[in-house]
């Protein structure tokens, strides 16, 4: 079948602004969004940009503004698509700066991911064999763990949008993954960025986030169970 | 039209448009409150003043606007509720059903509000 597609698009040695590319696309129902993308690539515009690597839900890579939501080209399917839209409006994640067409800098984004320190803090002697955790203890913090840093949470944030400063939803679930962690120890210099100005104290529940993470996290729990951790829990 | 294909974001949920009730009826709180001490400071010109102010606002269009007055109050406090129970670990998972709940619990004491606002408005 064929289908209209709308892509936002910007160079910055041609244009000063975005503008929007039409396309009409030779594609099946449950081919996915970024089947689509590789036909405008590969068949009618060999000049656009946009990132996907893995193309299976896992790398993170290919978060898009799909008809003005945060979702994964990979895993939504033209199906899913055209039911709320006979045009597909394909436009870069907001929030973050414009490289080219649909592929935007992350770099802050991974900034903010790196200051959570998002690694495991041990201070005692390596064990002979593995850091034994039982089940009970992953699952105070196996609902964090699906995170693929895709960025879709934290740029459907209003809060993101308009305070830079925000560490914002994904990096706030990354901590949490560690600070809840039996094996680690690095939880109260985690807590402590978090406590600053731009850390979980700026979530104002809006909840976006956990319309538009890929991987259903509920975000706004986490956030909250950090901020709980903090006023509640003086151990 | 630049502007709105900008920044429009479909993905909002319940949850967006809680967060900007919230901040529009908040904003209407302030104002009112500003509004309120400039009525209540008319003492200070003697009570006569006073009395001429409070006559002018039983007039039924201040009792009308009371009402939106009453609707943002509860609006406001109610899905206030709903945050505070947020940070003590209540209801986060439930966050929409809660603001529905939330709202349906303030229709009651409005129709309360209306009832005894009603000869006011138009007896």
């Amino acid at each position: 079948m064929q289908v209209q597609f709308k892509l936002k698009r910007f160079n910055s040695e041609t244009n000063a602004k975005a503008y929007w590319s039409d396309h009409t696309v030779e594609i099946e129902p449950t081919d996915r969004v970024l089947d689509a993308l590789n036909f405008i690539k590969w068949n009618l515009d060999p000049t656009l940009a946009y990132r996907r690597s893995c193309a299976h839900g896992i790398c993170g890579s290919d978060a898009l503004v799909i008809n003005g939501r945060n979702r994964l080209a990979c895993k939504f399917l033209m199906k899913q698509a055209l039911k709320e839209s006979k045009v597909i409006t394909v436009e870069p994640l907001r929030g973050f700066p414009v490289l080219k067409d649909l592929v935007v800098d992350m770099e802050g984004f991974f900034a903010k991911y790196r200051a959570v320190k998002p690694y495991l803090i041990n201070h005692e002697r390596e064990p002979e064999k593995e850091r034994a955790q039982s089940a009970e203890q992953h699952a105070r913090f196996d609902f964090t763990t699906p995170c693929i840093l895709c960025a879709a949470c934290t740029t459907s944030c209003p809060t993101f949008w308009a305070d830079k400063e925000y560490l914002g939803p994904a990096a706030i679930v990354q901590a949490h993954r560690f600070i809840f962690d039996s094996r680690d120890q690095g939880g109260q210099e985690r807590l402590a960025i978090l406590a600053d100005s731009g850390g979980v104290f700026t979530c104002r529940s809006i909840f976006n986030c956990v319309e538009a993470c890929p991987r259903g996290i509920d975000i706004t729990r986490a956030i909250y169970e950090v901020r709980q951790k903090m006023l509640f829990d003086k151990t | 039209m630049r502007l709105i294909t900008r920044e429009r974001y479909i993905g909002r949920g319940l949850g967006m448009w809680a967060f900007w009730l919230h901040r529009l009826t908040g904003l209407a709180i302030i104002f009112y409150l500003l509004l309120h001490v400039l009525v209540i400071s008319s003492i200070v010109g003697g009570s006569a003043n006073f009395d001429a102010a409070m006559k002018t606002l039983k007039a039924p269009i201040f009792v009308l606007l009371e009402m939106g007055l009453l609707a943002t109050i509860i609006i406001h406090g109610l899905n206030g509720i709903r945050i505070v129970l947020f940070d003590v670990g209540i209801g986060v998972k439930h966050q929409k059903e809660i603001f529905i709940a939330m709202m349906a619990l303030g229709v009651l004491p409005f129709l309360v509000g209306f009832a005894i606002a009603w000869p006011h408005i138009f007896g």
